[in-house]
């Protein structure tokens, strides 16, 4: 089991999300850096899917309540285990009563600690990922507080420490400015509905991340983008991803909480494979917006594929060499 | 065609894994044996391989134990890992090796003082390669 010592802002239980209970209006929840909890879940050996801790602020502390495995993934964190240093997207061992500590944040958004097996929560409508909105799923469905314990399934078995490249690296893409994160969309239903102009301008902005932007979505800083007349529409089906627009001109990208359906008329949709890009833009970094095709879209998700595969591949030949040894 | 010297390390590194100790092949016109060195090989431990430098001085020299490119730092950090002078805990990560998508660390053997970084960010290091020089403190020894 985890204890959780020192914790600050919305930190829950993770898994990969829940994906049948969609037209029953239920969100997905999930990782919003899923490519960080599958690689953590691929360093330690355990199923992909298996539920991690998606960490979004610092300070944060935590007690190993036995000798357990565990890896750090996501963004880049000060972070140490029993007062030693470990780097980003590593995997490490702790022995019962060692305290990890994570402090300051220096690039990403979120951090995910993945333990050897599983942070062993309940399976809610077939997901372990707390949903903030519905209440349920986590532990009991709420944010981590100081105090609470986490039991996990954890074999004992001893790994060496290993570190993988981190997704954003391999997976690098053109950046328009260092603080500036480019994501590929694919234009949504009412794109139309704005003139060229309006157009160009929503391609052509840097859009800050207001405060008031977390996991159910981001509420966008940027010239206002308004239709050629107002749209109302009926609240129709919309998934993670979707930057809506509201009446006031300002983006909305919808995220892992968003709720299952929304009538703002649609300007673009953020590509899949691009989904966690936005997920590690902390508050107050800017996106920019880049147009791609959905053939495009589907080759940036098997490049994302491609990645995972290497990992898995990779870390199965470093544990069979160990074995050889 | 002859054989290449890297061809040569390439095969020292499958027998080092695999745990052979020797190996023959002939060809005609010609042949070649490599015989490891297993002694070397006992001392060493799986994760780590440290040997007492020569010419009497008592300081570790930390070596890499799989082939990759070295890296002093993390890619997301400024500061290398660890820099001449500093005081060093045993088993704490001295530099990386990367191999594919893989980070291996890179580990000192002895806790004491880093004397020197002796391998260089993207060098092509192997097994038993030298990659930094430790003085260890006065009555530790090597955790190997």
């Amino acid at each position: 089991m985890i204890e959780i010592l020192t914790v600050v802002g919305p930190t829950s239980v993770q898994d990969l999300g829940r994906f049948d209970q969609y037209r029953f209006g239920v969100g997905t929840s999930g990782a919003m850096d899923d490519v960080a909890l599958r690689a953590g879940n691929i360093l330690l050996g355990n199923d992909e899917n298996a539920a991690g801790i998606e960490i979004p602020m610092m300070p944060f502390r935590l007690r190993f309540g036995r000798d357990m495995a565990f890896a750090l993934t996501g963004a880049s964190v000060e972070a140490k285990i029993a007062g030693r240093a470990i780097p980003p997207w590593w995997r490490s061992h702790a022995r019962a009563g060692d305290i990890l500590s994570l402090k300051a944040m220096p690039r990403g958004a979120r951090c995910y600690l993945t333990v050897g097996g599983a942070i062993d929560v309940p399976m809610v409508l077939g997901s372990r990922s707390t949903q903030f909105r519905g209440e349920f799923g986590g532990l009991h469905g709420r944010p981590l507080q100081p105090g609470d314990i986490l039991p996990c399934t954890s074999p004992t078995s001893i790994i060496g420490e290993l570190g993988v490249e981190p997704a954003d690296i391999t997976l690098a893409r053109p950046k328009a400015s260092e603080d500036e994160t480019i994501v590929r969309v694919v234009i949504a239903g009412e794109y139309e509905a704005f003139d060229g102009a309006t157009q160009e301008l929503f391609w052509s902005s840097s859009w800050k991340i207001t405060p008031q932007s977390n996991r159910y979505g981001y509420r966008l800083q940027g010239p206002a983008v308004k239709p050629i007349s107002p749209i109302e529409k009926r609240s129709h089906g919309i998934v993670p991803g979707v930057i809506q627009i509201p009446p006031n001109g300002q983006p909305i990208i919808q995220m892992r909480d968003a709720q299952t359906s929304g009538g703002y008329p649609k300007i673009a949709t953020v590509i899949r494979a691009d989904l966690w890009r936005a997920g590690q833009t902390p508050l107050g970094g800017k996106l920019r917006f880049e147009q791609t095709a959905y053939t495009e879209a589907i080759a940036a998700e098997a490049e994302v594929s491609a990645y995972l595969d290497r990992l898995r591949a990779n870390v199965r030949l470093v544990e069979e060499i160990r074995t050889c040894r | 065609m002859p054989i290449e010297t890297t061809d040569i390390e390439h095969l020292a590194q499958i027998l080092e894994r695999s745990g052979v100790d020797a190996i023959e092949i002939e060809e005609p016109g010609r042949s070649l044996k490599l015989v490891m060195d297993t002694a070397a090989r006992m001392a060493a431990s799986p994760t780590l391989a440290a040997a007492a430098s020569p010419a009497g001085d008592h300081s570790v020299i930390v070596k890499a134990d799989v082939a990759g490119y070295f890296l002093a730092a993390h890619p997301w950090r400024d500061k290398p890992f660890v820099a001449p002078g500093q005081p060093i805990e045993a088993g704490a990560i001295v530099g990386l090796v990367k191999i594919g998508l893989l980070y291996a660390p890179v580990v000192a053997p002895a806790a004491g003082t880093v004397d020197t970084v002796i391998a260089e960010t993207g060098a092509t290091v192997g097994y038993g390669t030298p990659i930094a020089r430790i003085r260890p403190l006065v009555g530790s020894s090597p955790i190997n």
